[in-house]
């Protein structure tokens, strides 16, 4: 008997985790979602976006003595910065003048965002070097019963929540959301509307690596000492699998997605181990794909 | 209010317009008739921008706006229902016409102007939060005339409104344009539907083979033989 109240305390402290976990997955997601939604780019470079989000609460953890939670508006601002210049350096040059973004555009910007992401990384290899580094952050902890729930965790899930929130009010909410989501249906009829196309993807650009470097500041305090130059490796496949699961171009659908693989995860890991799991995590993609291509939301 | 002169233009370097000269004047319904493929949808492209002549200007008000791209006329006052529709599929009727109202201009007139589209097409109203893929091919050719409307536009440019609707929408839609035109709106429509198009037009042109073959009040127009020979060519 004591056995399985074990188990069964793991499995639901193992769930809690995994919801946790899952928003701020979710969060990262999205913003893989929303390149994907309104350039049609599936972009190879978006764990590297985490990765240099990760990075930058550590850095300015380290020599500014920030906590992961400040740092993410810091990091979301460069975020935007750093999908301005990614619009402009590459896609714009791609994009530029089309009616309607063909399967070619595609490949070409992925392999594009292939090159971009192989050599961010190296080069933070050689900047940050290859070892694991982490933030201390302790927020303290909540107890329920026999449970100790950390609450940096909760913090930077519940933050992740509203973050995807605001996100669907600005595209579903505003004129400048209705712009983005126009661009994405049909560029000459968005013209028409008077959008500046070019504007409209540049700044959904921006935003959505705003919110994958805000996620990857946030992640820090889920996996304190998970930073490293090729952490990329994991969070580009994660968020690929969420926004499959969630639906393309749906915003709710990433959370559905992120909390769904968030508790395979870490409630697959107490009877799996940490590999198994993950790898059951990415074979959901298979079901998911044959019965519900559209994603699990209908 | 609307000047082509001697426009040439095409697709992927072969020659569709040639010297095309037209004007829609202001609060006049000027229309384009003409066999399919004869190059209409082509030259309300080249009047909103979306296909850059390669010879020839583009006058509104006298202005030269032949190198102002297509999403900066709205605000000029040039507003298009492109043929086809191209409502936004996945968006509602009701935010695809507030679009509409994406310019300055026009956006601090949304309320107003929505108000005024539901009085104008009462039918959809009750789709508003439908979306746009769902709705009937008539409700979707009023949701795009709608949301020109919501431009607040100086001329509305309409490409074959009545297509592939059922008679009965047709006569509907064409007594709303008309009244629009009665209320002092310009308008340059193309319509395959020559004679119900030249009844309530003030001023046609003919096109045929990417050239204007003739132009003139519609009284000219409608008993013209060449018209006739226009259409039984391609029909
Ligand atoms: N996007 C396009 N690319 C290439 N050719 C086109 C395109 N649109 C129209 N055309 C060609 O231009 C000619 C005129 O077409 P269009 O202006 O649509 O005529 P209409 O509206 O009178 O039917 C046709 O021969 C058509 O095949
Ligand atoms: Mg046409």
């Amino acid at each position: 008997m004591a056995d399985a109240s074990v188990i069964v305390a793991q499995v639901i402290f193992g769930l809690i985790r995994g919801i946790l976990l899952g928003c701020v997955f979710a969060l990262i997601a999205l913003g893989l979602n929303l390149v994907w939604g309104i350039a049609k780019v599936v972009n190879i470079a978006h764990g590297e976006l985490v990765m240099l989000g990760a990075y930058g609460a550590y850095f300015l953890n380290l020599f500014l003595g920030f906590n992961p939670l400040l740092t993410a508006p810091i990091d979301a601002a460069l975020g935007l910065a750093a999908g301005l210049g990614f619009y402009f350096a590459i896609l714009h040059r791609e994009l530029r003048g089309k009616e309607a973004i063909t399967l070619q555009s595609e490949m070409v910007t992925l392999v594009a965002t292939f090159g971009l992401s192989l050599a961010i990384s190296n080069l933070a290899n050689i900047a940050f070097t290859g070892n694991f580094v982490g933030i201390p952050f302790d927020a303290g902890s909540i107890e329920i019963g026999f449970l100790q729930i950390p609450l940096a965790g909760i913090y930077v899930a519940v933050l992740s929540v509203v973050i995807i929130s605001l996100t669907h009010v600005l595209l579903n909410r505003t004129y400048l959301g209705n712009a983005i989501r126009a661009y994405s249906q049909d560029i000459p009829a968005a013209k028409l509307m008077g959008i500046n196309p070019t504007a409209v993807a540049a700044i959904g650009t921006g935003l959505a690596f705003a919110v994958t470097m805000a996620g990857g500041a946030f992640l820090t305090t889920l996996f304190p000492t998970g930073i490293n130059p090729y952490m990329g490796a994991l969070y580009a496949p994660i968020s690929y699998v969420i926004v499959v699961l969630g639906g393309p171009g749906r915003m709710w659908g990433s959370l559905v997605g992120g909390l769904t693989l968030g508790i395979v995860i870490d409630v697959g890991q107490i009877f799996l181990g940490v590999e198994i799991a993950y790898a059951v995590a990415f074979l959901l993609l298979i079901p998911v794909l044959l019965l519900r291509p559209e994603g699990i939301l209908r | 209010m609307l000047r082509l002169e001697g426009i040439d233009a095409g697709y992927d370097g072969t020659q569709i317009l040639w010297d095309i000269a037209l004007e829609a004047k202001r609060g006049q319904m000027t229309v384009i008739i003409g066999p399919n493929g004869a190059g209409k949808s082509s030259i309300l492209k080249v009047v909103t921008g979306l296909l850059p002549p390669t010879g020839g200007r583009v006058f509104f008000d006298d202005e030269d706006i032949t190198e102002v791209p297509a999403y900066e006329r709205p605000d000029l006052g040039i507003a298009a229902c492109p043929e086809g529709r191209r409502l936004f599929p996945q968006l509602t009727a009701e935010a695809n016409l507030r679009l509409g109202a994406y310019t300055l201009r026009a956006r601090r007139h949304a309320d107003d102007r929505l108000a005024q589209v539901y009085a104008l097409f009462p039918g959809i109203r009750p789709r508003a939060t439908t979306k746009a893929l769902r709705l009937s091919g008539g409700e979707q050719q009023m949701v795009a005339i709608g949301r020109a409307l919501m431009a607040s536009p100086e001329i509305l440019v309409l490409d074959e409104p009545s297509l592939g609707l059922a008679p009965k929408v047709v006569t509907e839609i064409f007594e709303t344009v008309h009244r629009l035109r009665l209320e002092g709106l310009s308008v340059l429509m193309v319509e395959q539907n020559a004679y119900q198009a030249l009844r309530i037009a003030d001023y046609g042109y003919v096109v045929q083979g990417g050239r204007v073959l003739r132009s003139g009040p519609p009284g000219e127009l409608m008993d013209l033989e060449e018209l006739r020979k226009a259409y039984f060519a391609i029909s």
